[in-house]
């Protein structure tokens, strides 16, 4: 075997331009393929942490029929210790209640029909933290006015703040990246665009009657911190739920659909208005990490402790399907890419191949005129082309290794309008790449299949080798 | 002693149109350390009858008998070995493995025997020797000459100790004194070690060498002389 080694070994080196563009062809192969692969896989594993930390969570606690048809009426009971049986579940790390339903509310002459999610406050700032998305500024005529009549700001700086009229902001950095002032100036006077802008916003507590109505939403009903909101709708089993609720706070939602009809209250409040008094329409569940494996055990373990069959669990992917197939089908794109690039040096390989074979037909005839065994020789031709497939393999997974590691740690920031709706929605605008997982020893695989085809040609021909014909080359 | 006998060989070639009878009735026979020149036009039927002999090819009709074994009873697999371990073969182009040195090709057939490792390289390095290329041994066959790949050739044929030796034109690409010095050693190795040749050639010194002259025309045997040789 050492000595058929070395002669596969010496062969691939006979060509050695050859054996080099066929090696790098493969690298490159491999060494994209584990790049785009991994940014693929990375970018999915960030917008699903996102959106399953900000949203849905992991799993969900629901009235069985609340997924087809999601209305009051199929909420369930939840109390204190329903919720710490669930939260003593093996991987479970939080629980968070949810309420949610539909009303009319309305403000002087304004009337819009509206989403209302009833949570915990304290428990909802580990879930969706919507304290974070109080509206502290926002540019109104009246926050222009003031400025102007400070008579301070130069007219560069004045024009900046008006073509942002109207907008509202979280925080003082997003105000300051909206208006994009050149630093001399944003250190110079963006303490007082700060001060002329700010507004004042509440969060809930825990027993309050209040209510965050979402930005879009409090501009249509034309209400702000301090103003009252009239609510009129349908409670639990029918009864008629009404009320007067004062506006604690704005707050900014990145969706503009959502933040068209969003309100927000105390668990207590709405239980009491819509008439469910212990009730919830779901209960949400984070868990350690987001492998397979832990959802399936987690959703096991829990159902088991489910009072009745009336509620259920439902994965992130179940409650998402429109996410989870928009995955499915980017990654399934992604893997056609691969096979393409595969594809492509698949015949590369190949046509190295069909010349070696050409060229050594001779060669084949003598060995096996002087005494070699046919399977020795295609033992030596096999090992020649694993070799070949195995430097370039090697290489582009050693390559990747680097590159992988550093974005893994450092992700790549994004800018412009996509990094913009990424923070929006309270995400880290980055594309990090994925850890090392099945996606980086597949590609060996890849390469080991293709060689494995290859060789095919060889191997055939050196079985229908006859050494006369061979040996007149 | 008979190391090999032919017994009304035929090879006929069914072309598209016409059948070749390339070997025509031949019957032969060759004993041990015979040094014997195969001779004839091209075309003649000598490298087909080399080849036949050689087991590279099969007779269409008639018997092969090298040692006791009929050719023609051998599997392909069996044909192979049978042809490692009795018969050594030289090349006119030479043929040897182009990725291994002087001293590597000539133990390359013993490596196929299975033979160990010292014993290989014992024998290869007296073999080349003997041809004269104690020096070359590290060299690949790209940097020798051709006549100095001709003789590793013939180390590497006798590396197996076979029965016989097989050459085909073995001097058809050497210039003259090439020529000369491998016809040297070729009758040193057949005086000294007992070795039969059995070579095809156009090439008058050679065949002056040789102690039996077999003349082929149209596949069959014309002649078959026994002589002194020349020097």
């Amino acid at each position: 075997m050492k000595e058929e080694f070395k002669i596969a070994w010496r062969n691939l080196w006979r060509n050695k331009r050859r054996t080099l563009i066929t090696s790098a062809s493969v690298f490159f192969a491999v060494f994209f393929a584990v790049i785009m692969r991994s940014y693929q896989l990375g970018s999915y594993d960030h917008m699903i942490n996102n959106f399953i930390e900000s949203f849905t969570g992991y799993l969900q606690i629901q009235h069985a029929k609340y997924q087809d048809n999601p209305f009051i009426d199929n909420s369930f009971d939840y109390n204190d210790p329903f919720a710490l049986t669930i939260l003593n579940a093996d991987k479970v790390v939080s629980v968070t209640p949810h309420l949610e339903s539909f009303t009319l509310a309305s403000s002087g002459t304004q009337t819009k029909g509206v989403a209302i999610v009833a949570i915990d406050p304290v428990k909802e700032k580990n879930f969706s933290d919507p304290e974070s998305k109080l509206v502290k500024y926002r540019i109104t005529d009246e926050a222009v006015k003031r400025m102007k009549d400070t008579g301070r700001f130069p007219d560069v700086v004045m024009d900046k703040v008006v073509r942002n009229l109207g907008r509202s902001y979280t925080s003082s950095g997003r105000l300051e990246l909206e208006l994009g002032l050149a630093s001399e100036d944003n250190i110079r006077y963006m303490p007082e665009i700060l001060s002329c802008s700010g507004v004042s916003n509440g969060y809930l507590a825990n027993d309050d009657q209040g209510i965050l109505v979402s930005d879009r939403l409090a501009g249509y009903l034309k209400v702000a911190a301090g103003d009252s909101v009239i609510l009129m709708g349908q409670g639990y089993h029918g009864v008629s739920a009404n009320g007067i609720f004062p506006v604690r706070g704005i707050i900014k939602m990145p969706s503009p659909e959502i933040d068209n009809k969003l309100i927000i209250m105390t668990l207590p409040s709405a239980q009491e208005f819509f008439d469910a008094e212990g009730k919830i329409t779901s209960l949400v569940v984070n868990l350690t990490d987001k492998s397979n494996r832990t959802i399936k055990t987690a959703k096991s373990n829990i159902s088991s402790l489910l009072p009745d069959s009336n509620t259920t669990v439902r994965t992130w992917y179940e409650l998402n399907p429109i996410l989870y197939q928009q995955i499915q089908g980017d990654s399934q794109t992604g893997i056609a890419m691969l096979g393409l690039l595969y594809l492509i040096i698949f015949f590369g390989i190949f046509g190295t191949v069909l010349m070696m074979v050409s060229e050594r037909k001779r060669e084949f005839g003598v060995l096996v005129a002087i005494g070699m065994q046919k399977r020795k020789l295609k033992r030596i031709i096999t090992l020649e082309m694993m070799l070949l497939g195995a430097i370039g393999l090697v290489c582009g997974l050693l390559a990747s290794v680097p590159l992988i590691l550093y974005f893994y740690f450092y992700p790549i920031v994004l800018k412009g309008d996509l990094a913009t709706m990424m923070e929006d929605w309270g995400w880290e605008a980055v594309m990090p790449t994925a850890w090392f997982g099945p996606y980086f020893y597949w590609q060996a695989v890849i390469v080991a299949f293709m060689i494995l085809l290859t060789m095919i040609y060889p191997i055939r021909k050196i079985g229908q080798l006859k050494e006369m014909e061979a040996l007149k080359g | 002693m008979k190391v090999l006998e032919l017994k009304d060989v035929n090879k006929i070639y069914n072309s598209s149109m016409v059948k070749v009878h390339a070997v025509n009735d031949v019957t032969l026979d060759f004993a041990e350390a015979e040094f014997t020149a195969v001779v004839g036009p091209s075309g003649s039927g000598k490298t087909t009858l080399l080849n036949l002999i050689g087991g590279l090819d099969m007779p269409t009709t008639g018997e092969i008998i090298i040692g006791g074994t009929n050719l023609s009873r051998l599997s392909s697999s069996q044909l192979i070995d049978f042809r490692l371990n009795n018969i050594g073969f030289v090349f006119q182009s030479y043929n040897l493995i182009p990725v291994l040195t002087a001293l590597e090709n000539v133990e390359f057939i013993m490596l196929l025997q299975d033979k160990p490792k010292q014993q290989r390289q014992q024998r290869a390095i007296e073999l080349l020797t003997q041809v004269g290329l104690a020096d070359k041994i590290h060299k690949r066959p790209g940097e020798l000459s051709g006549g100095e790949q001709q003789r590793v050739a013939v180390a590497r044929a006798l590396a197996s100790k076979p029965r016989f030796i097989l050459a085909d034109e073995p001097t058809a690409n050497l210039d003259t004194k090439s020529t000369e010095n491998l016809l040297d050693i070729m009758e040193h190795l057949n005086h000294e070690e007992s070795m039969t040749f059995i070579f095809s050639t156009h090439d008058a010194r050679v065949v002056q060498k040789a102690h039996r002259v077999v003349t082929i025309e149209d596949g069959k045997v014309k002649s078959d002389i026994e002589q002194h040789p020349h020097n």
